[in-house]
């Protein structure tokens, strides 16, 4: 056999001819961009970023984080909770408040997202040529690889290699035939002319995986393109708006100035709202209200009963349940928070200044804390509550003992009144708390549901006990591409894990001792060996199957006739034709 | 039944019945491993106690899944609502997975008895946060739940048998390591035919027959000796001192959470002390098992599929964890600290397969990458519940 078989194209080049670096200081910087850029490419610094981000998320987890949790982060800046305000200062140069916002923590993706692409290009460049152009080798000892079996059949070596070629094809293997010497196909007259026998062998080659392995690894990894296409476009087009609504009065529209808080993406405009309008009906809620049961106090039922009026058209009534979000007009209404919602009516000097619900939030220990805000008063009248829902009187005292249950079977308000400047719109203060800088105490008192009284020449009332739900209006645009993004990783995912390339070969030879042919299957795995194995087993079995079948005396098998399992010294055929006689079309 | 009798029956069932049961299946298993290198009768009691060992195992199976249906019918939900219940099928999956992959697909059953090992470890461990049955918040009623949980639990459990398979290749890989260069250092730089005997006989690549039993019964004895000696040698590859010492402050990066949670120090100290100890009597008892293990490339191969195969389960999981998120919380992703934890395992297990992928980071690497990959997985596992508040408390405990 010549020294010139064709070389192995398994992983032809990548890279063409890298062009020289310029001379003097441009030189120096060229230099600095083509080391900069290898470092990026490498594989292990993707895995130090990796590794950042997942540090950067660990702090966020341990760290307070401004959007989540705005008051606790207040806290830690005063230094009245966590390691003080020092350390606070030093947390919040580093923008630890706001990890996933912090420039920091973008600079790590943007270098991940240059990192993954610098390191995909080549890849797929890679990946293109080996499915274009990509052969298995013919090889010359096929013993040598990881596994090897050995057939004896009557059939001819051409026949052998035909029934493999069809048998691989059949199971989308690529298959290459062909001598390992390349003379020997110097013309089909001159084969032809030669002798089966005499010939150089002929060997099938074959390969598979080779599309789905790679490919699927580069699935994976495009999809976070895709994901942070979605993302981006998410972070843009988004719009989130939260809204408590109390039970049976006037619900809100959905314009851009009714939310509580309004969190709308950069592109989306008010023009963009649709306008329609939610009244909540109704809010059930229950409890495990046996003490001894299991699971005693926890919630059973979280639900509200609503109606939408759209812009135009007919009002609707619908449900929103815990699992169960409702789809109006392209905008998600999900149900995220409630409370009890008490009537408080103040009067001064006989005048009412409040006469509305507050809607109070659930603190630690089952109060529900809120405040009344009144500026028409004057001076203003400011009321901090907490409604504790369950508080029935003791037997002995007659006075509430307020408990944590949230069942409003004994609802009591505990208030205290502030007098003075409530700095309304002048200080950052939310709903359900005073600005307590300008005001002054009054001192407080409890009431029971219908109850009223008098402190000083100010009247409160607490007739009527309500509950309102705490609504989320989201519009996600994104959420498509993002689903498709997983779906592509998942799908990228499981190809790259579990396809696995790997190189079959067939090679028959005629045995000039026993005048049969001896066929090895012999193959190798690049990948998951273990399952290669099997699949060899299943291979060499199925092929010593096919080759009995189709070189069958007369071609008759009798139907239903399961061949057995494959038997290496192979029974001889006392009616097979000689191999030689057998002219292939 | 009341429901009180159900509790009873489904605590009884748990605890003591299939612990016992794995621990006994375990320790036939065991048994039949160090017979493989015995006389012929030997092995054949061996093959006797691995046949008690796997219908233990069953049996042991059978009682957790009906500990799982009991619970379940005690407060008429999916076992799958708090930590106990979601360490639990943890264990059964594992354990479930680890035999049925070890025993059919790879044929291997001589591993089982480290599987059951494992699992009643993670059994053992899910009695730590007992939690009596209850109903469910509203919240988690809903189909996405058992998809969501339980794609994830399994793969817990199945990280969990990878976990078991990597630390018996760092200590394989270990012992071969130190006996090799013993044997360099005493033929003077040399390998060629300093090998022991039985470094060529016992290649304890499977229960083969590792002494031939030739006519003369006098060399069959003087092989067996030589078999023992580099047994010996094996495990004396690996320090004592330095493998208790490892173990101890290895599991101590989880188990602090024990100590943390626990209000009283004194309680919390011996339940961080159990845990730690419990890890460090089970790596010696491994250690002394070294010499009876397969091949390191396969276990190294086992670790991976295994690990290959959770992390697709982790990753459908997370997502689908994402999406239930969307419509229960209004947002896919809100950096919860189950959501952090979630994330932080992926990117330990992908770093793991990365290290695969990449040529040069084979073998003892790429172990020590897993066994992290666990310490992350376990680690955010118990602070995401017990040191730092979340959306997902309330779930659990």
């Amino acid at each position: 056999m010549g020294a010139s078989a064709p070389p192995p194209q398994a992983n032809p080049p990548v890279r063409g001819s890298r062009r020289p670096a310029p001379a003097g200081p441009l030189g120096f910087v060229w230099s600095s961009v083509v080391m900069g850029w290898r470092w990026l490419t490498r594989m292990r610094t993707a895995l130090y970023l990796l590794g950042a981000l997942a540090l950067m998320s660990v702090i966020g987890t341990l760290v307070p984080q401004e959007p989540n949790v705005p008051s606790t982060v207040l806290e830690w800046r005063e230094g009245e909770s966590g390691p003080g305000v020092l350390v606070s200062q030093l947390l919040d140069a580093f923008g630890a408040f706001d990890v996933y916002g912090s420039p920091l923590f973008n600079a790590l993706l943007l270098l991940l997202y240059l990192s993954l692409t610098a390191c995909l290009i080549p890849r797929i460049r890679a990946w293109i040529r080996l499915v274009r152009r990509s052969q298995p080798p013919l090889i010359r000892h096929l013993g040598r690889q990881d596994a090897s079996a050995d057939l004896v059949t009557d059939a001819t070596p051409d026949q052998v290699h035909a029934t493999a070629t069809q048998l691989l094809r059949r199971r989308r293997w690529r298959v290459r035939t062909g001598p390992i010497d390349p003379s020997a196909t110097a013309g089909d007259a001159a084969s032809a002319a030669t002798p089966a026998h005499a010939r150089k062998p002929d060997q099938v080659a074959a390969e598979k995986g080779l599309v789905s392995r790679e490919g699927g690894s580069l699935l994976f990894h495009l999809s976070f393109y895709v994901l942070l296409g979605a993302i981006v476009f998410g972070q843009l087009m988004t719009f989130e708006g939260q809204r408590g609504v109390v039970e049976g009065e006037p619900g809100f529209r959905d314009t851009a100035v009714s939310y509580w808080s309004y969190a709308p993406g950069r592109w989306f405009g008010e023009g963009d709202h649709a306008g329609w309008r939610l009244d909540l009906d109704e809010f059930h809620v229950d409890w495990v209200r046996d003490p001894m049961a299991a699971g005693a106090g926890q919630p059973t039922e979280f639900r509200s009963e609503v109606t939408i009026t759209p812009e135009e058209g007919e009002p609707y009534e619908a449900t929103i349940d815990s699992n169960r979000p409702i789809d109006v007009e392209g905008m998600q209404v999900t149900q995220l928070d409630w409370g009890y919602a008490p009537r408080v009516v103040v009067e001064v000097d006989g005048e009412v200044v409040h006469d509305g619900f507050i809607t109070p939030q659930v603190e630690d220990g089952g109060a529900y804390r809120g405040a009344v805000k009144a500026p028409a008063a004057d001076p203003d009248v400011g009321l901090e509550i907490f409604l504790y829902p369950f508080a029935p009187d003791d037997d002995e005292t007659g006075r509430p003992i307020p408990t944590g249950a949230p069942w409003d079977d004994a609802p009591m308000l505990l208030f205290r009144q502030w007098r003075g400047d409530l700095q309304l719109g002048a200080t950052q203060q939310t709903l359900n708390e005073l600005d307590t800088s300008a005001l002054e105490s009054e001192g407080g008192a409890y009431l029971r549901l219908g109850q009223r009284i008098e402190v000083g020449d100010v009247t409160i009332a607490f007739p009527e006990l309500r509950r309102w739900a705490g609504l989320q209006v989201s519009s996600r645009p994104a959420i498509p591409a993002l689903l498709g993004g997983a779906v592509l990783l998942v799908v990228g995912l499981v190809a790259s894990l579990y396809a696995y390339r790997r190189r079959l070969w067939v090679l028959a030879r005629h045995d000039e001792e026993t005048g049969r042919t001896v066929v090895t299957v012999a193959g190798r795995a690049f990948q998951r060996p273990e399952a290669f194995e099997v699949e060899h087993a299943e291979l060499f079995e199925e092929l010593s199957t096919a080759v009995e079948h189709d070189h069958r005396p007369g071609e008759g098998t009798p139907p239903g006739r399961q061949p057995g399992p494959p038997d290496p010294t192979d029974t001889p055929h006392p009616n097979t034709p000689d191999d030689h006689e057998v002219v292939r079309p | 039944m009341s429901q009180d009798q159900l509790v009873e029956l489904s605590r009884l069932l748990y605890s003591p019945t299939t612990l016992l049961l794995y621990l006994g299946a375990a320790f036939f298993y065991l048994y039949a491993l160090t017979t493989t290198v015995g006389r012929r009768e030997e092995r054949r009691r061996g093959r006797r106690a691995q046949l008690v060992g796997g219908v233990l195992a069953v049996i042991g199976i059978g009682t957790h899944v009906a500990h799982e249906i009991v619970r379940g019918l005690a407060q008429d939900r999916l076992p799958l609502g708090n930590m106990f219940e979601v360490t639990s099928l943890m264990a059964l999956v594992g354990v479930v997975t680890g035999l049925v992959y070890l025993q059919f697909v790879r044929r291997r059953p001589e591993l089982n008895g480290f599987v059951l090992l494992g699992g009643s470890l993670v059994l053992a461990l899910a009695l730590l946060m007992y939690a009596d049955p209850g109903p469910l918040m509203p919240i988690l009623d809903t189909w996405w739940r058992p998809f969501h949980v339980s794609l994830l639990v399994a793969a817990m459990g199945i990280f969990a048998a990878a976990f078991v398979f990597n630390a018996l290749y760092l200590l394989r890989d270990t012992a071969e390591r130190s006996v090799a260069a013993a044997t360099t250092a005493r033929s003077g730089g040399s390998t060629v035919g300093a090998a022991y005997i039985g470094d060529l006989e016992q290649r304890p690549d499977g229960p083969g027959d590792p002494t031939p039993h030739g006519e003369r019964p006098d060399d069959d004895e003087v092989e067996r000796e030589h078999a023992r000696a580099y047994r010996d040698e094996l495990r004396k590859g690996i320090p004592v001192l330095r493998l208790a010492v490892g173990t101890f402050l290895g599991t101590s990066l989880v188990s602090w959470v024990f100590w943390y949670s626990e209000a009283s120090t004194a309680a919390g100290v011996s339940r961080f002390l159990s845990v730690n100890l419990v890890m460090v009597a089970t790596a010696l008892l491994a250690r002394w098992f070294v010499p009876f293990l397969p091949a390191t490339a396969t276990l190294d191969g086992l670790a991976h599929r295994t690990i290959a195969f959770a992390f697709v389960l982790w990753t459908v999981g997370t997502i689908a964890g994402a999406m239930w998120a969307e419509i229960s919380w209004g947002r896919f992703w809100g950096w919860d600290p189950k959501e952090t934890g979630a994330f932080l395992t992926w990117i330990a297990y992908a770093g793991y397969l990365h290290a695969r992928a990449t040529r040069g980071v084979r073998g003892r690497r790429a172990a020590w990458i897993g066994i992290a990959a666990f310490v992350v997985l376990m680690g955010t596992y118990l602070i995401a519940n017990y040191v730092v508040v979340g959306l997902h408390s309330y779930a659990e405990l």
